[in-house]
């Protein structure tokens, strides 16, 4: 129970992540700034909860600045017509400096800062649920959210439409690049939340404390073939066999560094298998 | 890629270098200092000059590698990796034949160091034949695991346990590439940067090969109708790729470290980006790219050495040139001007 339990709360930011950039890819310019959106939030997240004093509101702060910081990368992508991913390199790489510098500039480290007055996620107890971080039922009610957007608004409707063929909503009298800068301004928020339940669960900010998990989330969304529930699934398994790794930890010792790597090869290979599955389907369909 | 106008990229190595003197003004207490070390820091000495062309070597070989993958349209994330994989097994073949003569030694370190980090782009190749798998991401993933398991042999088997540095043991002095420019760590490392240079400009612009390999990253059915076996141009061009990352690594070992450290290789992959971007991957554009890269990197050295700016401040500077580069910001500004008269 206990590896299903921590399978839930890992897989949290992943699924975050995840169910925004799926507005962005779902609106035909899959972002891989995701990364760099969660990097925001996390430093934002718990750098503002120290000031302000208070976690929730460092939470929505967080939020916040990593959707200002998503509306340059959309504005640059979609107005200034960058190729979509060497701007989401630049914004990965943007956050990492702003962050070692911001860091420098106010707390005179590029190191861990930790902030002892600030209050860690609180847990709550739901039963038949179990005891969970508030992060955790917030991340499904904005998956819920996401997922009424996307399939009963006329929002969700232009998203999807802009994906599939952006020239007709064009020709309707609407701007594809709108639709997709709010897609991208949601994918912003979902990352803000993700990136700040990192910080201020730990209470710090630790360097690039992202380690990969926008990238893998990408990974989610193609392995959740493109919808919520499928997101939601793809994202359980990986808090599982993340849960499961860290549970074997404790029996077998095995140096940290292959357990830092195991993410990336369960990636791949997930990666794989779901390439040569989807590879099948088309050679039936044929 | 599409290819940009020149005044384009004037303009965007201008205005990464004001949002430079932006932020110095914005966080440092002493702007006037921290830009003045920013801009004349690398050309104070001889030793800030040897070491800013030094640290353009590694970016000729990872903007070379990039470059080439760029025109076959393929997309490397992988460097990070694939020049730590290079840079480690050098070091390891340096440390296993102890006793070789130097030039054969160096020849047998570059070598196996380009090897093993060719085999591990060309992983990302054969799956995007074999079974269409995104090189960019499935690249992406393997540099990120290759990168803990470096790592792991630097702090583990290979570490030197009578020194307190995160590192192997250092090569013997027979391998070392030799000095040029002292007290600066600038090395023979740039002849074989320049000699790869022309060597990939030749293959790329001159050879049936590199002909085959533009079309198809111009358009793989048209390259296919045309009878182009088009999966060699996926596989072949991401070999060499990470070869020259390999090398890139090799030589930063031989050359300038004498020794593998942990992360001592961190940026030089994400750098190879920025550089091919401006060099509109010719490669021959590499090396004036590559030494303005360096010569941001080495500005916020000297500005973080004698000022309170960090030398993050040259990432942020690089991430300005990739937004800008692709963008047609630039382009339409240009346009606008030329339309008035």
């Amino acid at each position: 129970m206990k590896v299903i339990h921590d399978a839930v709360s890992i897989m949290t930011p992943f699924l975050l992540a995840a169910a925004g950039g799926l507005l962005t890819e779902l609106s035909g310019t899959l972002t891989i700034a995701l990364e760099g959106f969660m990097l925001i939030g996390a430093f934002s997240g718990v750098v503002f909860a120290h000031i302000i004093g208070s976690t929730s509101a460092g939470i929505i702060a967080g939020a916040l600045a990593s959707m200002i910081f998503a509306l340059l990368y959309g504005g640059i992508t979609y107005y200034l017509k960058a190729n979509i991913f060497i701007a989401g390199l630049a914004a990965n790489l943007l956050a990492s400096g702003l962050t070692a510098m911001l860091s420098f500039s106010f707390f005179g480290t590029k190191g861990v800062i930790h902030f002892s007055d600030v209050e860690g996620l609180r847990a709550f107890h739901v039963p038949l649920l179990g005891e969970y971080s508030f992060m955790v039922y917030i991340s499904w009610a904005v998956l819920l959210l996401i997922w009424f957007i996307l399939n009963k608004t006329p929002l969700g409707m232009r998203i999807r439409g802009t994906g599939f063929d952006s020239e007709t909503i064009r020709s309707i009298g609407l701007k594809p690049e709108l639709y997709r800068l709010l897609s991208v301004l949601i994918a912003g928020f979902t990352c803000g939340l993700a990136g700040s339940m990192l910080s201020l669960s730990v209470s710090s900010f630790v360097p690039d404390m992202t380690a990969g998990r926008g990238w893998i989330a990408l990974v989610v969304i193609y392995l959740g073939n493109r919808t919520i529930a499928g997101v939601l699934a793809a994202s359980f398994v990986f808090g599982l066999s993340i849960s499961l790794s860290n549970y074997a930890q404790g029996i077998v010792t095995i140096p940290s560094d292959f357990i830092l790597a195991f993410p990336y090869i369960l990636t791949v290979s997930a990666m794989i298998i779901y390439s040569i599955w989807q590879g099948r389907k088309k050679g039936v369909k044929e | 890629m599409e290819t940009k106008p020149l005044s384009g990229r004037i303009v965007t190595v201008g205005v990464s270098l004001l949002s430079v003197v932006a932020f110095i003004l914005l966080f440092s207490k002493t702007p006037f200092d921290a830009v003045r070390y920013f801009f004349t820091g690398p050309f104070l000495n001889r030793y800030f000059l040897g070491n800013m062309i030094n640290s353009s070597v590694p970016l000729i070989f990872t903007g070379l590698g990039i470059s080439i993958a760029f025109k076959a349209s393929l997309f490397n994330l992988g460097g990070e990796g694939q020049i730590y994989a290079g840079a480690v097994t050098a070091v390891a073949v340096c440390l296993a034949f102890p006793g070789m003569n130097g030039f054969a030694g160096i020849t047998a370190a570059l070598v196996a160091g380009g090897i093993t980090a060719g085999l591990l782009a060309m992983i990302s190749g054969l799956l995007k034949v074999k079974w269409n798998v995104d090189s960019m991401i499935s690249s992406f993933l393997l540099s990120g695991a290759v990168l803990h398991v470096v790592d792991y042999l630097i702090t583990g088997p290979l570490d030197d346990p009578s020194s307190s540095l995160l590192a192997t043991s250092p090569i013997n002095s027979q391998y070392f590439l030799s000095f040029l420019m002292l007290p600066s760590k600038l090395n023979t490392g740039l002849f074989l940067g320049l000699l790869f240079s022309a060597g990939t400009a030749f293959l790329v612009y001159t050879t049936l090969w590199g002909y085959e390999m533009r079309i198809s990253g111009y358009s793989r059915s048209f390259a296919g109708y045309g009878g182009i076996k088009v999966s060699r141009y996926v596989i072949t061009p991401f070999f060499i790729s990470g070869f020259l990352h390999g090398l890139g690594g090799g030589v930063a070992v031989l050359g300038t470290y004498h020794m593998a450290i942990k992360g001592f290789t961190a940026g030089a992959g994400w750098g190879g980006i920025a550089v091919a971007l401006l060099a509109d991957n010719n490669p021959l554009l590499v090396v004036p790219a590559a030494l303005f890269l360096a010569y941001l990197k080495a500005g916020a050295n000297t500005a973080m050495q004698y000022t309170d700016v960090t030398m993050e401040i040259a990432v942020v500077a690089q991430a300005v040139v990739y937004f800008l580069v692709t963008s047609e910001i630039m382009y339409t500004i240009f346009r606008r001007k030329r339309k008035e008269p």
